[in-house]
């Protein structure tokens, strides 16, 4: 056939240098992630119930705190919520990615950047500031309507008793969330992600803590669960704690791991 | 320019595409043929690097895809319409795809009008249907304006509009000296589309050929002849290249001899004819005989 030996077949040059200006760069795939995470109205509930559920009980807690010295640092009025909030950030993050494989929209954005690394940090990247964001506005809002409640109020000339502990839990959030997008990476399935992010933020710390009625056999058990990201972020968020640092090693680590895992299921396996 | 060398791609025991090389070349449509598992999407999937082959390798306009640092400019892909979040919109969508690139919104704009989406750009892809999918998946693959396009079943779900609209443009992109691959299942479609025709059957390439070669190899050109006086005119023309077979109905099928000659020979004879049809083998009937030991989930004849 005569087409076969057309000229426009030897302009497939051997370089791949982009002509166009349009090529992937970072900063756009970033951008991309951006623009997806925020498109979504899942993302948006989300955020919603974390910035109205943590305000919500940042205030009860200050009203109840009234009465009596309950013989904590007022800022901790506005750190605690996490305890809840803490799932919301986990399940954001691992629906950001498990979305995208039960409706097929991973296929579209490995094949738009192939590099799967750059996608993993990507979206590891706009989540967590996505969260850290939300939780400082959160704390912001928190801070001013709290503050006519508070019977001692935050002493802001300190930053043991007041930034730290609000920083610690800023980035305690984002890493809950990392921890969400990891075991979505890693399952792949939504149910399932969100099943091994609450069981380790919310159900693991419970199961250890029951082993502390055992014998000292067991004490090796109730150790190990200052390993828990929850151990982390109480010893990181607490006014003038001795472990802070013990405790935003610990908040880092787990999802350093499991986005490691990630990286490994992401590469190795076909989309 | 995609050339496959030797792909293989195994699922622990079952080989879904096994030793499979071929070449599909700028300036024409090439139609990817094949029954369903015959790895038509595997061999799809994996030139465009979801899935890593077992063996073998495959370049799309010289390299892998995945060393591609312009992927969407190079290659525009359709894998299945459904490769969208349901919860975002059209635009949102496009222009989620758009910014890895640092493509305008301008050029998303664009692709939403080509592919008539401007009323439903707005609505979330989980509402659309069918067709609506389609069309925004095959946007999707313009975004780039690629220089290679791979469109698995772009035409599945389209209205008559839109099938024929794919099949002009998937034409104009050939012409304009561009790579096209499409696969299909409606063989009338493919044969007024593509210009060559590569056929895989259980994971092997069974033919690779220019359409109206491989029609011609794997049809009979016959014709229908209707007469009175049948028998008379099968003895006329008995010859060892010729096979006449009864049609019913006073209607005979006659192979190896030209409509012409036929009447030809009745008007010597004087045999009167009512009818004298040539009839020209179709994409469909080569694909058949081609594919008829290589259909791996096959129907139940109708009786």
């Amino acid at each position: 056939m005569s087409t076969a030996t057309a000229p426009t077949a030897s302009t497939a040059s051997p370089t791949h240098a982009p002509r166009s200006p349009y090529h992937l760069t970072f900063p756009r795939v970033v951008r991309s992630e951006w623009l997806k995470l925020l498109s979504l109205r899942s993302t948006w509930w989300s955020l919603a119930i974390t910035v109205a559920l943590s305000v919500g009980i940042s205030l009860l807690m200050a009203s109840a705190l009234r009465g009596f010295d309950a013989g904590f640092a007022p800022v901790m009025v506005i750190v605690m919520p996490m305890q809840f909030t803490m799932l919301v950030a986990g399940i954001l993050g691992a629906i950001a990615i498990t979305g995208e494989y039960s409706t097929g929209m991973i296929r579209s954005t490995l094949t738009a950047e192939p590099r799967r690394g750059a996608v993993l940090v990507a979206k590891a990247l706009v989540v967590a500031v996505v969260l850290a964001v939300t939780t400082a506005i959160t704390y912001a809002i928190a801070a001013l309507a709290t503050a006519p409640i508070l019977k001692t109020a935050i002493d802001w000339s300190d930053p043991k008793t007041s930034w730290f502990p609000l920083l610690a839990g800023v980035f305690a959030m984002a890493m809950f969330a990392l921890i969400g997008l990891g075991f979505g990476f890693i399952v792949r399935n939504g149910a399932g992600a969100i099943a091994a992010t609450v069981g380790v933020l919310f159900v693991l710390p419970i199961v250890l803590s029951m082993f502390s009625f055992a014998g000292e056999g067991w004490k090796w058990i109730v150790d190990a669960s200052a390993y828990l990201p929850v151990s982390g972020a109480q010893s990181a968020t607490t006014a003038g704690g001795e472990d802070v640092l013990r405790g935003v090693a610990t908040l880092a680590a787990w999802p350093a791991a499991l986005l490691l895992g990630a990286w490994a299921s992401l590469r190795g396996r076909d989309a | 320019m995609i050339v496959a060398e030797n792909l293989t791609k195994r699922y622990g025991s079952t080989t879904a595409v096994d030793d499979v090389s071929f070449t599909v070349r700028p300036g024409q449509v090439t139609g990817f043929l094949g029954p369903n598992g015959a790895g038509k999407s595997t061999t799809m999937r994996m030139i465009v690097g979801l899935d890593a082959p077992s063996a073998g390798r495959v370049s799309v306009g010289g390299h892998r895809y995945t060393q591609s640092r312009s992927p969407l400019t190079e290659v525009g892909v359709l894998l299945d319409a459904k490769a969208v979040h349901t919860g975002r919109s059209a635009r949102g969508h496009l222009r989620a795809m758009a910014a890895t690139h640092g493509i305008a919104n301008t050029r998303v704009d664009e692709v939403i009008a080509l592919t008539g989406l401007e009323a439903v750009a707005g609505k979330r892809a989980g509402k659309f249907s069918l067709g609506m999918g389609q069309r925004l998946g095959i946007a999707a693959a313009l975004l780039g304006d690629p220089q290679t396009l791979i469109l698995d079943e772009p035409v599945n779900g389209l209205d008559p509009e839109g099938v024929r609209w794919v099949r002009q443009l998937v034409r104009h992109l050939a012409g304009e000296g561009r790579t096209v691959l499409l696969s299909s299942h409606l063989m009338s479609e493919m044969s007024q589309t593509a210009d060559h025709v590569i056929v895989l059957g259980r994971g092997r390439v069974i033919a690779d050929a220019p359409l109206p070669e491989l029609v011609r190899a794997w049809t009979r050109n016959e014709v229908l002849v209707r007469t009175p006086r049948a028998s008379d005119l099968a003895a006329a023309l008995g010859s060892p290249d010729v096979t006449v077979t009864d049609a019913g109905d006073g209607g005979l099928l006659v192979a190896g001899v030209s409509a012409r000659a036929i009447g030809d020979l009745a008007a010597e004879r004087g045999i009167p004819l009512h009818e004298l049809t040539p009839r020209t083998g179709s994409l469909e009937e080569a694909y058949m005989a081609l594919t008829e030991g290589a259909v791996q989930y096959k129907t139940k004849e109708i009786a």
